[in-house]
């Protein structure tokens, strides 16, 4: 495996104990003009989209039951992706697949192979607590810490990669500008979490998620919680994100698809049924199965 | 009772395709009477086209409605799109073959009462009109029944209606040097040319069949480029 610390993605190596590294981190040269920028860092402005997630295969299961069943696709770097398809179809499980969540469920396991680029990342020696941060994720309840300010819950994933002070104030204040949120919460940065409105809460999350500059932005019903004009805003915020990270949106709300996606994958019982363009996907899809479901004849 | 998803919404897409496709009948029946007053010179019949347009727009001005209607509280995607996209060309031809039979109907009166009329020249006409109307026909019911050589045959019996313009033309050509018979048989081959176009849209019509069931639209006849043939349509891949 070719790997480069830069890549971001440490593959642990067996005999070495030390804490994986983030890009912009250590050996990774800082932000360009983090310490010169008074107001919102520019860390963001550096992200660009370019790692294809690859999907090969993939198999899951919760004990006995198969909830993914051999699923084949990519999520393309500059293109978002929405995931359709009625409940209990896979694909929140999918996504939860790619970046390693669904392991953590007593009983759960998947076969297969998930591509970060060349690099599996469900590989033997490749560290998962590395995989979740090149891997974001945003849920459909908003789930800022309870306990921490607003600046505390988006700098909490950069405590750990031990980054700088002002490096750290630098960042939490790129990602909070590019979750939309940091003229909106510029002068109360430590104010609780809690106390911003649920859509806030949710560009909060993102905010949080962004910190840590991932190459890959899961997004489980992101706007399932939230009402039409915090919607349209996260809709927005996926569009300006798309160039910077790559981005896969699981969706009940076919419009919402509509609206964000370059390509829309739909799921049926654990299979990908079909997977194209989608305006292609809400005109004229291939599969009958697919134009019942976009139509509202089933599901 | 299993109620089946979306059940209103799909009964008034149904409604909707039966009201908009209804239209065409509204077209035959103007379309018989501007044919009878063609072929009778009948002045108060061509009145009656005229004013009876109204229930043609009227329709269309319905089914308009229940589009925009549909759109806004019910997204329709993937069939159901196209089959309201096609729905709102086809209405829009309906409204266009009304016009034209109110524009035969107008030329009538300008003839006179007692129009130096020639036999062969009108049985023409009347050939056409009847022509045209079973194109009409045709047209409805290869949309009901998303039969798209049924509407691709459409081509093949509009180039009839052509022909029969054409010869329209030259039987004007040759109606002699009596300038009321000339000034007539001018006022005639625009009755043709508006005939002709009511065909035209009748295949429109045809061309959206095939949009509905393929999901591509092309013209089954490109008139700027006569000479490509038709390709068939193909799912995209």
């Amino acid at each position: 495996m070719n790997y480069q610390p830069s890549d971001g993605l440490k593959v642990v190596d067996p005999e070495e104990t030390t804490m994986p590294r983030i890009p912009g981190q250590a050996e990774s040269p800082p932000p360009a003009t983090p310490s010169a920028s008074p107001g919102p860092g520019a860390g963001l402005e550096e992200m660009h989209a370019t790692r294809q997630v690859r999907i090969e295969d993939l198999h899951a299961y919760y004990g006995s039951v198969h909830a993914v069943k051999g699923v084949n696709l990519a999520f393309d770097p500059g293109h978002v992706t929405a995931i359709i398809g009625p409940s209990g179809c896979g694909k929140s499980t999918m996504v939860r697949c790619v970046n390693r969540m669904h392991e953590e469920i007593p009983g759960a396991r998947s076969e297969g192979r998930i591509l970060l680029d060349d690099v599996d990342l469900h590989a033997s020696n490749v560290d998962v607590v590395t995989v979740r941060r090149v891997v974001g994720m945003v849920f459909q309840k908003p789930n800022p810490f309870p306990t921490m300010s607003i600046y505390d819950n988006v700098a909490s994933g950069l405590k750990f990669t031990g980054a700088a002070r002002d490096e750290v104030k630098d960042r939490v204040n790129a990602a909070l500008e590019g979750a939309g949120l940091w003229n909106e919460v510029h002068d109360r940065l430590s104010s609780p979490g809690m106390s911003l409105s649920g859509g806030q809460q949710q560009r909060l999350c993102i905010a949080r998620a962004l910190a840590v500059e991932p190459d890959v932005l899961l997004m489980d019903e992101p706007c399932s919680a939230l009402d039409p004009v915090a919607t349209l805003k996260i809709e927005e915020l996926i569009g300006q994100l798309k160039d910077r990270v790559t981005i896969a949106v699981v969706t009940h709300n076919m419009q919402q698809a509509g609206r964000v996606a370059d390509t829309t994958a739909f799921m049926l019982s654990g299979e990908l049924v079909e997977i194209g363009p989608t305006e292609k996907m809400f005109t004229n899809p291939d599969d009958s199965r697919t134009e019942e479901y976009v139509t509202g004849k089933f599901g | 009772m299993e109620l089946q998803p979306r059940h209103e919404y799909r009964e008034e897409l149904s409604k909707l395709e039966e009201r908009a496709l209804d239209g065409l009948d509204l077209v035959v029946a103007s379309l018989d009477r501007t044919i009878e007053a063609v072929q009778h010179q009948d002045i108060e019949l061509a009145e009656l086209v005229v004013a009876d347009d109204d229930i043609i727009d009227g329709r269309y001005l319905e089914v308009h409605q229940s589009i925009l209607a549909l759109f806004a509280t019910q997204a329709p995607v993937a069939t159901d799109l196209r089959l309201i996209a096609a729905l709102l060309h086809v209405m829009k031809n309906i409204e266009r073959m009304g016009d034209q039979c109110v524009n035969i109907a107008k030329l009538i009166p300008i003839a006179g009462h007692e129009p130096p009329a020639d036999e062969r020249l009108i049985k023409n006409l009347v050939t056409m009109g009847n022509a045209t109307r079973a194109e009409i026909r045709q047209a409805k019911a290869a949309f009901a029944e998303r039969n798209v050589d049924m509407a691709r045959d459409l081509v093949r019996q509009d180039d009839v209606v052509d022909n029969l313009n054409k010869e329209c033309f030259q039987l004007a050509l040759e109606i002699g040097d009596d300038a009321d018979r000339r000034e007539w048989a001018m006022t005639m081959l625009l009755v043709a040319r508006a005939i002709e176009r009511i065909g035209d849209n009748a295949v429109d019509v045809g061309e959206q069949v095939a949009f509905v069931v393929t999901g591509l639209f092309r013209e089954f006849e490109d008139a700027s480029h006569p000479e490509a043939p038709f390709i068939e349509p193909q799912p995209s891949p």
